[in-house]
């Protein structure tokens, strides 16, 4: 299997720039092979256990966390909002 | 004797008996970081003057006659990927350089409230992806058992302030090996929990369905205690086991009758023939004690490396996506519109390796390659965790060696990917399964390194697993002594 | 040529729990920007999601009122795409494994019934907001809706026409209200669509390439995004166009669609079971429970309201729009003094009018079923007029006293008595020479004017039906 890295990073959102692509190439291909090695396991199947089952939450409100704490991180921000570059509505 | 050089349950005895405060040794544990913190650099964060607070408090308490807990006063190190609220931190990553949590991690919070000192945060590979901790954005830990060899990782800060007497005990976190293989380099004693068995809010995470909080210790009684105070159903972690959780003990006297399993997968071509004589002299003390040993198989170990990697990096590829310069962390500084905003921060807070793992798991996610790459993981998980299953019915615990060599030189592995995750060949099958593993000193090779012996036991089997190693300990000399580190 | 047009609805409604999906954020809408959030909903470093119990238990009721088959085992997926109003770059949704599947409903078309299939209906979070302003040269994001509950009900591309669509649209949203699982304001956006429309020749096998709408908000929208949508591909067919399957967005203010990508550039999301949460079981005790507290439902209401009382099928529909209209109706009908038919034009008519002018509902009047029937009932009999009706009905919305009473108090009683009406007739009519004259050259419309005339002199309370007899006697007799 031949992985194309432009397709890959531009999923990931990540740059990788023309100089790096074959080392990146190299490297998650070595990894691709060995992947490849393994052997069929097309006798089991995946299923979901209800034996198992998660604990709900009950819904009940918890208490709030002030905005100042929510946005101290960000490396922007403006009237109480994170800021990202203008985008055009989807 | 130095406090510093005490184990932790020693430590907790001397000051449940006001032989020493936890001031004084909170005070030796900072003096030791000054004298050697320089050559190992285990340490990404000190927070010296908070712990010197909350060791007076807790002197304060015991002196008021309070009832405390065991980890009361005892310093404690934290892997720098565990939420501290108002402390940074940063998963030794540019990307994270200026986080500082509103909150805590659900163990945080177990601790905080058991009176835990806390020294500071400690090194790590970025993000936890990495085997030699050389991945750390911001500094290259030390062995301290050679200041030329690496620590192992990806908890590499918190084995090597262990091991070198900057802390008592410290956490880290175990994903495919990140908290045994360290301990097995530095000569320590780490625990990968059950999954489930220790909250994981607040640990930023890297594989969610594979990663553990685990402790590391100089002795087995320190990790049964520092475990102790960890474990437990979280109602925030929806992973997380309802089951019964004890007070964990270090003190088995006897082991005869214990069905050990030596599966052949783990001693083959791939281990280092040193590490393979010292487990194996290890077994054979068992033995003669009493033990039962059996040969086993687990056919599906060769495969469990590429299954790993599958299951880890499609996890990581999600659980990282979140880091886009928008919320917290670095963002780039020039820009020209949202989508190259994000590849460039992406790109520049990230280091290679990351970024590596985040292409595998994105690709091996991507449409038209699920089935093939993914799903097959899943399946061979599911095989692995039935061979082990079936092993358990014939034996109690599995041993094995904790990783193939011993600590190699810095740099030595840094250029193939795939010669550095093979270091985790003996590890990554236990989170693959879900299973609890510990890795205990046995010996040292013809270099003077450490060896690790890996025990592996069926789940929720920790007290199954500190009997046989502190039974083994006991046989052998008893807890670890701090390294000596030239300064 | 002549083409059918093939619609399907992705209808994504916000429950109104009491907190989000994942957190225990407050569940609320609006507020001060981002400060109804917390580490969990915006997905900082190392937080986990929980799920909410009542969102599960809100879905499975949907699921059982559409008729579905309910996964009572299942999972949740993570969704991903880098977006700034999805802090996690990942929505914790649903894929393989809806909660509920393959089901239908029934919904009323021009007075046709028609099956629509419901493919499935999941649970999933709702994303933030991202605000604009032209003073600004970013973009702003709050997160307060991040993590809102939200069930996507998938419909089968079943649908033929606008009417249809916005009929299926109807029914789904008040069999939302009549749950009450969600508050189902449009202008708040609690009920948003994406549709899915194609158009094929009439009578044809396949149907056509199909062309997916975003950003369709109200269901008004919706028809018209529908119209427009059908129209461009016939539009494009006729002149020998070829349709591409992409993804338009409408603008509801232009009424107008743009295309927002192609098929090449289709998202591929990277589904994967979240591995953060475990796997959802709803146990067979609860789902007894659950399906046990379905009520009636409104479509099914409106059929049998149609079938059973004969009642017109918009007024019907009118009716079983508001639960407690609907269940008053049927307390007065279950009285059986008076028609359903009237019962039904009195709670459409005075009564909304009452309730609209106060903006309030039945519960909040004193006006019980037995007082109105019993007021209807004496106008069938003749007792009061429609008008005296009117009066004691505004007293009998603010306080629990027998319309009699009402009647004798203010002195309402129709006068039925011949003689007495008679004299009155007598009156009118001598006053009315000329009237007799254009009646019986045919200009027969005098007669309500007469009437009409006998009713003021009677201050309202002479018996419109008697009073016209006797004028009719008089007339012929003349």
């Amino acid at each position: 299997m031949n992985i194309d890295i432009k397709k890959v990073a531009k999923l990931s959102r990540l740059k990788i720039s023309e100089q790096d692509i074959p080392k990146f190439e190299r490297d998650m291909q070595s990894i691709v092979d060995m992947v490849d090695k393994l052997p069929d396991v097309s006798d089991l199947t995946l299923s979901l256990d209800r034996n198992d089952p998660m604990v709900l939450r009950e819904d009940v409100i918890g208490a709030s966390v002030k905005r100042t704490d929510m946005l101290k991180n960000a490396p922007q921000v403006e009237a109480g909002c994170f800021v990202v570059p203008k985008v055009v509505e989807e | 004797m130095n406090l510093y050089e005490l184990t932790a349950t020693e430590l907790s005895k001397k000051l449940a008996s006001k032989d020493c405060s936890a001031v004084e040794a909170t005070k030796s544990v900072f003096d030791r970081i000054e004298e050697v913190e320089g050559k190992v650099e285990a340490y990404l964060a000190v927070t010296k003057e908070e712990a010197l607070n909350k060791a007076k408090e807790v002197d304060e308490k015991r002196a008021k006659g309070e009832a405390l807990s065991p980890i009361a006063g005892v310093p404690i190190g934290i892997k720098d990927n565990i939420c501290t609220k108002g402390v940074l931190t940063t998963c030794a990553s540019k990307m994270l350089y200026s986080f500082v949590p509103p909150y805590n991690a659900t163990v945080i919070d177990k601790l905080c409230s058991q009176d835990m000192v806390m020294t500071g945060k400690l090194n790590m590979d970025e993000f936890a992806m990495g085997s030699s901790c050389e991945n750390s954005y911001f500094k290259k830990t030390k062995n301290p058992h050679n200041l030329s060899c690496v620590p192992g990782g990806s908890s590499g800060g918190s084995a090597a302030a262990v091991a070198a007497g900057e802390v008592f005990l410290s956490l880290g976190s175990d994903t495919g090996g990140s908290i045994r293989m360290p301990a097995s380099y530095c000569g320590i004693v780490g625990l990968k929990p059950t999954y489930g068995s220790v909250s994981r809010y607040g640990l930023v995470a890297f594989a969610s369905s594979l990663d553990q909080i685990g402790p590391f210790g100089r002795c087995v009684e320190d990790v049964a205690m520092l475990y102790s105070a960890i474990c437990g159903r979280d109602e925030n972690d929806a992973t997380s086991v309802i089951c019964k959780y004890p007070r964990f003990t270090a003190n088995c006297t006897d082991i005869r009758g214990l069905r050990i399993g030596l599966p052949k997968e783990y001693f083959g071509e791939g281990v280092d023939a040193e590490v393979k004589k010292a487990v194996t002299a290890a077994v054979s003390e068992l033995e003669k004690a009493g033990a039962v040993v059996k040969q086993i198989s687990l056919p599906s170990t060769d495969n469990a490396l590429s299954a790993y990697y599958i299951i880890s990096s499609a996890e990581a590829s999600s659980n990282l996506a979140r880091f886009d310069g928008v919320k917290y962390g670095y963002r780039t500084e020039s820009f020209d519109g949202l989508i190259d905003m994000y590849e460039k921060t992406r790109s520049e807070g990230f280091g290679d390796e990351v970024k590596r793992r985040i292409m595998l798991g994105t690709f091996v996610l991507s449409s038209g390659y699920y089935d093939a790459y993914y799903k097959k993981a899943k399946l061979f998980q599911k095989r692995i965790s039935l061979e082990f299953e079936e092993a358990f019915k014939g034996c109690d615990i599995i041993i094995t060696p904790t990783a193939p060599d011993t600590a190699f030189k810095l740099g030595e592995k840094v250029s193939d990917p795939v010669k550095m995750y093979a270091s985790d060949i003996c590890t990554v099958t236990v989170n693959i399964a879900g299973l609890p593993a510990i890795s205990v000193p046995c010996g040292k090779d013809s270099k003077g390194l450490p060896v690790g012996m890996q025990i592996i036991g069926a789940k929720f089997t920790e007290q199954k697993l500190f009997d046989v190693a502190s039974f083994y300990e006991a046989l052998t000399g008893g807890p670890q002594k701090v390294v000596h580190v030239p300064v | 040529m002549e083409y059918e047009v093939v619609v399907g609805l992705e209808v994504h409604a916000e429950l109104n729990t009491k907190t989000k999906i994942y957190c225990s954020c407050k569940n609320a809408f609006g507020g001060e920007v981002n400060t109804n959030i917390c580490p969990k909903c915006t997905g900082m470093p190392g937080t986990l999601p929980t799920l909410n119990k009542q969102v599960v238990k809100s879905a499975v009721k949907m699921g059982y009122a559409l008729n579905c088959t309910i996964n009572n085992v299942c999972k949740q997926d993570r969704k991903s795409y880098f977006y700034p109003d999805l802090p996690k770059a990942y929505q914790i949704s649903q894929y393989d494994i809806p909660l509920c599947e393959h089901g239908y409903v029934d919904v009323l078309v021009n007075g046709a019934q028609k099956r629509i299939g419901v493919t499935r209906i999941h649970i999933e979070e709702d994303a933030g907001k991202l605000l604009h302003d032209d003073s600004f040269s970013g973009s702003l994001v709050d997160f307060n809706r991040c993590g809102v509950p939200l069930i996507e009900i998938v419909s089968e591309p079943d649908m033929r026409s606008s009417a249809e669509a916005k009929a299926y649209l109807d029914t789904i949203r008040s069999i939302l209200q009549y749950l009450d699982i969600s508050d189902c304001k449009m202008q708040e956006g609690s009920i948003r669509c994406d549709v899915n429309v194609s158009v094929m020749k009439k009578g044809a096998e396949h149907f056509g390439t199909r062309v997916e709408m975003k950003n369709v908000n109200g269901f008004s929208g919706t028809v018209r995004a529908i119209e427009y949508e059908a129209q461009r591909q016939i539009e494009a067919l006729e002149k020998g166009e070829e349709i591409f399957q992409e993804t338009r967005r409408w603008d509801d203010v232009k009424g107008k669609n743009f295309i927002l990508r192609s098929k090449e550039d289709a998202m591929d999301y990277r589904y994967f079971p979240e591995p953060d949460l475990g796997t959802i079981v709803v146990d067979e005790k609860e789902l007894k429970r659950l399906k046990d507290s379905i009520p009636e439902l409104p479509n099914k209401k409106q059929m049998r309201y149609i079938s059973e009382y004969g009642l017109p099928e918009f007024e019907a529909g009118l009716l079983v729009e508001n639960i407690e209209k609907a269940h008053f109706f049927e307390d007065c009908v279950a009285l059986n003094i008076c028609e359903p038919k009237n019962i039904l034009n009195w709670l459409l008519g005075d009564v909304t009018r009452i309730l609209n002018e106060r903006n309030c509902e039945i519960s909040a009047t004193r006006l019980t079923s037995k007082n109105l029937t019993h007021m209807i009932a004496l106008i069938d009999k003749g007792i009061i007029s429609n008008t005296a009706g009117k009066t004691v009905l505004e007293v009998i919305v603010d306080a629990d006293v027998s319309p009699e009473k009402v009647i004798e108090e203010k002195g309402l009683a129709q006068i039925s008595d011949t003689s007495a009406l008679e004299a009155i007739a007598q009156e009118i009519i001598a006053a009315n020479q000329k009237s007799i004259e254009d009646y019986k050259k045919g200009k027969t419309n005098v007669l309500g004017f007469l009437v009409g005339q006998c009713m003021r002199a009677s201050k309202g309370q002479g018996n419109p039906t008697v009073l016209r007899e006797i004028l009719l006697s008089i007339i012929e007799k003349n």
